[in-house]
């Protein structure tokens, strides 16, 4: 199949959702409608409380909306009960976070080899994978060591391994550089697109920073739930 | 990589509380495998008491456990050395003795008190049952004693008589014939059971002396002795089936105090038990309670990298055992010391109510009482972090992400 006739990563259309709060009904996202295709790397920005981090979180799986339809590669995943969603997460979505949220416990080839293993990757390939993956960010000499040994850079590109060492179909990235220097942040955004392409991934990035924005194949504007 | 290894480096995040939290795990099972274990051994020795006094069974004539005799062995047995002879030809059996109880008054002259006897075969006994009296005085049951007028009286009996080794006293008893019939003895030695109410009534006569009194062949019963306590259960059933003219009651039913001790003391260190694992299981509750709330945010995490809720509750459940096997690893280290110790230290026990000699304080190491001990409580630490993590593993991703 070529590439023109695969069907977008996201396809949303018409999603909305409101919170709680007390008794005040608050509208997060208000019919939104985008697709975004196959390898893209798209930012979403706009200020604090527009409604980007919902936007990430419901094409992410992490969230549900109200109302409208998500097709995911093709796949309506609109009502799918929290486990097939947890198991969709697993196999075909990485997430890059603004804090890193590497577990502490675990050694830098240990996080970066535990989405294989939750996807019963083989014992020898995850062996590979993961080499392959260290080499490419740049810390294959750091394998053995904990996160809080290493540099905010450091943990962010472990991090962007951990996201993409199990060739998922999509990344989220909410906030990759808020923590970063710009040197680093430069050199943070570039792997994330070299190594997006290499793995033909497609990032959707909720970012202020015009440092990435600049980067990006594509930038949308989120404003009071509102997709510009 | 390895769960239990991550599961281990969870446990030590925070090691100050761990610690804490396995030296109290510790310290719980210590207490319940000391407790169950003094506790195992008091039945034990209460268990081989009972069968060294009584006899693992006692065979008697049918209506003698029954019914109230209207005179002297009316319900004795006439055939015992018939029923001796057949009873030692099974192997099973080690020994069998021929016990004569009677009563009466015994006198010095001066003062007459009321007394309860019992006639043996002397070195029978003392063979099957080895030193069982306490000597205080004089001799226990020196040679030539089958057949002597000598007998043994217990303490307070002696002491109300002015009685010492060497004395002269007399017997008087109800015959088997329908009178009276008095016997001088000689006081041979004075002993102590260590219950005062028995020693101010004790008299122990040769067999053929207390048989001398009561004008009869007849014994009461034939205590027989077995090569195991554990064979008392099927030589019942055994000696009920080829003696059905005969009653035959095994060492438990006559000795009532036995499961009296045993149903208080499983009452109490069953409380003790339930408490110290109520303890344990709170413990380790609240460390893992607040381990979760710490790493709410990595839990979020996982759960966006696609593990289940049920794969983080399996996870802090590992670290729950952990924690559990950790506190009864140690914990069975302490016991085994503390037996050890005990062992070697010869602590006594102050005289239980109505005795007048303490006991040694001794703990049985019991395999078992281990295994279930250890069983129980990894069990209970692993339903603590089940208990604590189930809620948190429900949490919605987002919310948990966004936990400070």
């Amino acid at each position: 199949m070529s590439a023109s006739v695969q069907p977008p990563v996201i396809e949303l259309t018409g999603i909305t959702k409101h919170y709680r709060m007390g008794d005040t009904d608050v509208p997060a996202l208000r019919g939104i409608d985008i697709a975004i295709p196959v390898g893209a790397f798209v930012a979403v920005k706009g200020p604090s409380g527009s409604g980007k981090s919902t936007l990430l979180n419901i094409c992410g799986l992490l969230d549900n909306f109200d109302q409208g339809r998500y097709r995911l590669g093709g796949e309506d995943v609109s009502n799918l009960d929290e486990t097939a969603r947890t198991l969709i997460r697993r196999r075909r979505i990485g997430f890059v976070f603004q804090s890193y949220n590497l577990v502490p416990v675990m050694t830098v080839r240990e996080n970066v080899e535990y989405p294989l293993l939750l996807a019963d990757v083989p014992a020898a390939e995850r062996r590979m994978r993961v080499d392959a993956m260290l080499e490419q960010v740049g810390l294959a000499q750091m394998s053995e060591r904990r996160p809080d040994h290493l540099s905010g850079g450091q943990r962010q590109r472990v991090a962007i391994a951990r996201a993409l060492v199990k060739s998922p179909t999509l990344v989220i990235a909410d906030e990759p550089t808020a923590n970063l220097d710009t040197v680093t942040a430069n050199q943070v955004v570039a792997l994330m697109r070299e190594l997006g392409a290499s793995h033909g991934a497609t990032f959707l990035i909720a970012t202020h920073d015009e440092r990435m924005t600049s980067r990006c194949d594509e930038v949308r504007t989120m404003t009071d739930g509102v997709l510009q | 990589m390895n769960n239990l290894r991550i599961a281990w480096q969870n446990v030590l995040r925070n090691r100050r509380r761990s610690l804490v939290t396995i030296l109290i795990t510790a310290v719980g099972t210590a207490a319940v495998l000391v407790a169950g274990g003094f506790a195992l051994y008091t039945y034990e020795a209460l268990r081989d008491a009972a069968a060294r006094d009584f006899g693992h069974l006692t065979l008697a004539h049918k209506d003698y456990f029954s019914r109230d005799e209207d005179t002297p062995l009316q319900y004795g047995l006439a055939d015992h050395a018939k029923l001796m002879a057949a009873l030692e030809k099974e192997n099973r059996i080690r020994r069998v003795l021929p016990r004569l109880a009677f009563s009466g008054l015994i006198s010095n002259g001066d003062k007459s008190m009321i007394y309860v006897g019992q006639g043996v075969d002397v070195r029978g006994e003392l063979a099957a049952r080895g030193v069982f009296l306490k000597l205080v005085e004089g001799v226990l049951f020196g040679n030539n004693d089958e057949g002597s007028p000598r007998v043994l009286l217990g303490r307070d009996l002696a002491k109300s008589l002015s009685a010492k080794p060497g004395s002269s006293l007399t017997l008087l008893s109800t015959t088997t014939v329908d009178g009276l019939n008095a016997i001088d003895v000689e006081v041979a030695g004075i002993v102590s059971t260590g219950v005062p109410e028995v020693d101010k009534r004790l008299v122990y006569a040769a067999l053929s002396t207390a048989q001398h009194l009561l004008v009869t062949d007849k014994v009461s019963t034939l205590a027989v002795y077995l090569d195991d306590t554990e064979l008392t259960a099927p030589m019942l059933e055994e000696m009920q089936r080829t003696h059905p003219g005969n009653a035959v009651q095994p060492w438990w039913e006559q000795a009532f105090y036995y499961e009296s001790v045993r149903g208080l003391y499983n009452r109490i260190f069953g409380l003790l038990g339930i408490i110290i694992t109520a303890l344990v299981f709170f413990s380790v509750g609240n460390t893992l309670a607040m381990a979760v709330v710490e790493r709410t945010r990595e839990i979020g995490t996982l759960r966006a990298l696609g593990v289940l809720p049920a794969e983080i509750v399996a996870q802090f459940v590992r670290e729950g055992a952990l924690i559990g096997g950790a506190g009864t690893l140690i914990g069975m280290l302490l016991a085994g010391l503390t037996t050890l110790a005990l062992l070697l230290l010869d602590v006594q026990m102050p005289p239980p109510p109505g005795r007048s000699e303490g006991y040694p304080l001794m703990v049985n190491a019991s395999p078992t009482l281990y295994a279930i001990a250890t069983l129980v409580i990894i069990l209970l630490c692993a339903v603590a972090a089940w208990l604590v993590s189930r809620k948190a593993s429900q949490k919605p991703i987002v919310e948990a992400l966004g936990h400070v």
